[in-house]
């Protein structure tokens, strides 16, 4: 369930980087105004869950747009630049929903009231539909990735730029596609887990931290790995909350960070 | 001739603003003053790094372990201060040295991550165990420093310990950045570069291990100043916005010489500290500062100054 979410958001920060060397820092706010648009629709405009998740899907569209265009597409190319503008940009947002959201914590109500029972665990309504629609909107990426004419052209610029833009792809237009499909995909998993953590503006910071864990342990632009790393990361967090406590979580996977990093520093599904 | 001129008249304004002048100001100004030095401090540490083309996103934990480590030794083991301040700048540079020896071999942004995450697991470590940091609520009364008898108890004397402290960092640095040392490991910055210093014989990870190590001990020591200016500290301090915090001093500053770090650091901390900007406004400003400098001004405000490079 939480390998899902962090699919999700590993999946927009490894295709960013794999295609533009982007490593984005303002992921984690993108994933937060995502969790926050969802409280404000839900709540103050009682606007119904899923339909919710759709607006605010559609509305990262063009903030992702507006964000490559100004941001990103001036510095292109130069990683040092990039990871120091992607900073500044959290910094922004998260200070400005800081000031104009207030300190409170927020709470989305429940949009479901089932509970799941399997043999040993229990399941809420609201884990299980984030894992259902985040597994599907996985699915639908790697559709996109794999099996279009556009995720050709992604993997063709990921794979060499100069010959890609020699064949005729446009790579203005695949970065700003791409920054909107990463944004989107931060955005929907923060709506998906408004409902079950608390939403204040720094939630974004933890999920970021992991979706970075999980991107340097399957290797980072991969998507294969980023998929293997998400289940592993979020199986072993699950596994050893429920065993050796919520503290050591962290250490233990810092751990596996430093020791993919000795044995193969470019990540289990990565290359050079 | 005439620059050697002007070089001495700009020591003499210089010392005296910063020698003399501290005597008549007050004490929020001199705590000013010396927050400014702290940062400076950092700052300078965090450029030895930054200059070699390794960008560090976790600085912090290094300030963090000097700060931890000095107040363990002072606090519970009561050994003198002026001891523990070296030592704990050595262990901060042994874990440097450590986190160098298997982060180092990687370049650019996976660099940045992984040292970024060390940073992330430290402070947890700090907030969930009790026994030797004191958890959330971190570690009081950490006692000022004295020397012969001397408690630097009030705020100028412990001004003019850090300025000391300071001006001995620049003057290492600024030699090591111009001596044989400093001019190999500027040739690290593309993997191609470092590939010809290593067929020339040199021991190019030695010589970045090294370069961290004095990037971590620095910070290490200012973070057991900073853990006696206070006398606490806690896990909230040396968070990822410190790191980032230093990062956005030397980009505003530039990194093409040890200059730009100090007037980021100086400027930046008298800046937000006159616009009365904290907590989130300050962090808003910092934010807005940094993608400005970033688009408009790729060097920073050395590039001002320097048109050539």
């Amino acid at each position: 369930m939480l390998g899902l979410i962090y699919i999700l958001m590993s999946l927009g920060l490894t295709m960013l980087y794999g295609i533009m060397h982007i490593v984005n820092f303002a992921h984690g706010e993108v994933y937060m105004l995502g969790a926050m648009g969802t409280y404000f629709l839900t709540v103050h405009y009682k606007v119904p869950y899923f339909l919710a998740l759709l607006i605010v899907a559609v509305a990262s569209i063009p903030f992702g747009l507006v964000v490559d265009r100004v941001i990103f597409r001036p510095i292109r190319g130069k990683w040092l630049q990039l990871l120091v503008a992607t900073v500044g940009l959290s910094m922004v947002l998260q200070s400005a929903s800081w000031v104009s959201f207030g300190i409170l914590d927020k709470g989305v109500t429940h949009p479901f009231k089932f509970i799941l029972r399997f043999w040993m665990a229990t399941i809420s309504g609201e884990r299980f539909c984030a894992a259902i629609l985040g597994a599907m909107l996985v699915f639908c990426i790697l559709l996109l990735i794999y099996r279009t004419k556009l995720g050709r052209a992604m993997r063709a610029i990921e794979e060499d730029e100069g010959a890609a833009r020699l064949q005729g792809v446009p790579p203005n237009f695949i970065s700003a596609i791409n920054v909107s499909i990463g944004f989107v995909l931060a955005s929907v998993a923060g709506g998906l887990m408004a409902p079950v953590f608390v939403v204040n503006p720094g939630m974004g910071f933890g999920p970021l931290l992991i979706a970075f864990i999980v991107i340097i342990i399957g290797g980072l632009g991969s998507i294969a790995g980023c998929i293997l790393g998400g289940l592993l990361v979020g199986l072993i967090q699950t596994v050893s909350a429920v065993f050796l406590g919520v503290e050591i979580t962290y250490g233990l996977l810092f751990a596996l960070v430093i020791i993919v990093l000795i044995i193969k520093p470019t990540g289990l599904m990565g290359h050079a | 001739m005439r620059k050697y001129w002007i070089q001495i008249v700009a020591a003499t304004v210089l010392s005296v603003v910063f020698i003399v002048f501290p005597l008549f100001l007050s004490k929020g100004w001199l705590h000013i003053l010396i927050v400014m030095l702290f940062n400076i401090i950092y700052t300078i540490g965090f450029w030895v790094i930054m200059r070699m083309g390794y960008l560090s996103f976790g600085h912090a934990a290094y300030v963090g372990i000097g700060g931890y480590t000095s107040a363990i030794l002072t606090t519970m083991l009561n050994v003198p201060v002026f001891i523990s301040i070296p030592i704990s700048g050595v262990v901060a540079a042994a874990i440097g040295f450590g986190i160098g020896k298997i982060t180092l071999q990687l370049r650019g942004i996976y660099f940045s991550i992984t040292v970024f995450a060390f940073g992330e697991v430290l402070k947890t470590l700090w907030l969930t165990f009790n026994k030797p940091f004191g958890g959330p609520q971190g570690i009081w009364g950490i006692p000022r420093p004295s020397l012969f008898g001397f408690k630097f108890a009030t705020h100028i004397s412990y001004y003019y310990l850090i300025l000391f402290f300071f001006v001995l960092v620049f003057f290492f640095l600024r030699s090591l950045d111009r001596s044989h040392f400093g001019f190999t490991c500027l040739g690290f910055k593309t993997k191609e570069t470092e590939l010809l210093a290593q067929s020339v014989g040199i021991d190019t990870s030695l010589y970045k291990n090294i370069s961290f190590s004095i990037s971590c001990l620095i910070p290490g020591m200012a973070g057991a100043l900073y853990a006696h200016y206070f006398n606490y500290i806690s896990p909230f301090v040396f968070t990822f916005a410190l790191s980032t915090d230093i990062v956005v001093y030397s980009m505003v500053g530039g990194t093409a010489n040890i200059f730009g770090p100090v007037i980021g650091a100086g400027i930046l901390t008298i800046a937000s500290e006159l616009a009365f900007a904290a907590g989130y406004y300050r962090s808003l400003l910092f934010g807005v500062l940094l993608l400005v400098v970033i688009l408009v001004l790729p060097n920073g405000l050395l590039g001002l100054f320097r048109k050539g490079r």
